[in-house]
């Protein structure tokens, strides 16, 4: 399985946010077929609630850890 | 009179350290509440805004009932069309900045660069605002309508305690409901998370402190002005003094506990705005820079893509302009005007809203074309 990194801190919001739903979008059928894992970077404390929110929603598997001054949100394997 | 105002300052930075952290730590941002409710159709952040203005509301009027707060406060007057061109302005500059006039000072306080260029942009567009403040006082007095009233109450005649009663009757059956289907908790994997709901009940306690010790409730956006006049002051000293706005004294009140003339401007001189305003911008970024370092989360980024850095100034920009041209900002207006009904705030709202909207449309369409960075 490849992981896929996203750096987006720093970043404006709602960006953050979007920039996720879109590539959660795009990989969707990876992400269910396991083949690949999302790892976002983020800094917006905001972004750390609502894509965890939104990737749950759309039925995949969330894991948030805190690295040194940024979260890592990591979405993977769909269970639709 | 210099006694009174350093004990008015310390008390306002205390105010706002306390909002600086509660509102990192809450991520309390009233232009994504509003933002969201267009670009997500999200509305649980918009329900923590609903509830604190509720307990504003409730709050101030009791101080009224108690009769020890002025009613309205100043320096509100009476509802004039053009607030509702303000307040579209705002919308639109606060979803382009990725936060109110309030929210860039926290995000700026824990570290966002970009909040510092919103920061950088409502000073300015409050310095181009001074410009045209004649002629948009002009056209204010032109277009203004129930001259002599200032809140709804009083426009229809009634005792204000009889809206109020109303609102929270249907409030708290609103409230309640959500309680049972569970939708005031969030859950949030950040560290030293606060429940949103926790702090829109703190921030109107804050307000109501606000109200009690300087006689009106929390503002920042003539702070916002005087630091320019600061800067324009130092830089083009002849001009400013030709300047109307720069001479205008925006306040000027007598406290109602200690009958303290309270004068000021957005002049570049140390008056009651100094002591109120200024003070709660420190404490709002310093309190939230505190948070954010105790959280060891603070980190300055600068790598963004560059249309960020465009937006983040123009809504600063705009927000600047139109925080003027609607005689405050939406901290003011909804968290003072709004709780006590006054027709300058639901003026102010009913531009916020589509302002909001259009603000959504243009980031995703324009600001957020071509995507972020991937590595």
């Amino acid at each position: 399985m490849s992981v896929i990194k996203y750096d987006i801190c720093g970043q404006i919001c709602p960006s953050t946010l979007l920039i996720a739903l879109k590539e959660i979008n795009d990989y969707s059928q990876q992400l269910m077929d396991g083949e690949v894992t999302l790892a976002f970077y983020t800094d917006n404390r905001d972004a750390v609630t609502t894509i965890p929110e939104s990737a749950v929603n759309m039925g995949y598997k969330v894991n948030v850890t805190k690295k040194e001054k940024c979260y890592m949100i990591e979405i993977s394997g769909g269970q639709k | 009179m210099d006694n009174s105002y350093t004990l008015i300052f310390l008390i306002c930075l205390v105010l706002g350290l306390i909002s600086g952290i509660i509102m990192h730590r809450s991520d309390f941002c009233i232009a994504g509440m509003f933002r969201d409710l267009f670009l997500l159709k999200r509305t649980v952040m918009l329900r923590m805004l609903l509830l604190l203005v509720a307990v504003s509301m409730l709050l101030f009027e009791l101080l009224r009932q108690y009769g020890t707060a002025l009613y309205p406060f100043p320096p509100t007057g009476s509802p004039s069309l053009a607030t509702i061109i303000g307040g579209l302005f705002f919308g639109i500059g606060m979803v382009l900045a990725g936060g109110c006039v309030v929210g860039t000072l926290y995000k700026m306080g824990s570290g966002s660069f970009l909040s510092f260029i919103s920061f950088v942009g409502i000073i300015s567009g409050s310095l181009l605002y001074a410009e045209i403040h004649p002629w948009w006082a002009a056209f204010v007095k032109r277009t203004t309508i129930f001259k002599g009233s200032v809140t709804i109450p009083q426009i229809i005649g009634i005792d204000p305690g009889v809206p109020v009663f109303v609102m929270m009757a249907f409030a708290s059956y609103l409230f309640f409901r959500w309680y049972k289907e569970g939708k005031w908790e969030r859950p949030s994997h950040v560290s030293g998370y606060i429940q949103p709901w926790k702090t829109a009940v703190f921030l109107a306690f804050i307000g109501l402190v606000s109200y009690i010790a300087v006689g009106k409730p929390m503002g920042v956006t003539t702070g916002y002005t005087k630091l320019g006049a600061y800067v324009e002051n130092f830089l083009f000293k002849s001009h400013l003094d030709g300047t109307a706005l720069f001479k205008a004294m925006s306040l000027n009140y007598v406290h109602p506990l200690t009958n303290i003339r309270m004068q000021g401007g957005a002049g570049p001189s140390f008056d009651v705005i100094s002591a109120i305003e200024l003070p709660l911008i420190i404490g709002i970024i310093l309190g939230s820079a505190f948070s954010s370092c105790l959280l060891k989360e603070f980190r300055l980024y600068f790598n963004v893509p560059y249309k960020q850095y465009i937006s983040a100034f123009a809504g600063g920009f705009l927000m600047g302009i139109a925080a003027r041209l609607s005689q405050g900002c939406n901290v003011a207006h909804l968290l003072g005007g709004l709780p006590i009904l006054t027709g300058q705030s639901i003026f102010f709202l009913a531009g916020l809203f589509p302002g909001a909207w259009l603000g959504s449309r243009i980031f995703v369409n324009v600001v957020m074309k071509k995507g972020g960075q991937r590595s």
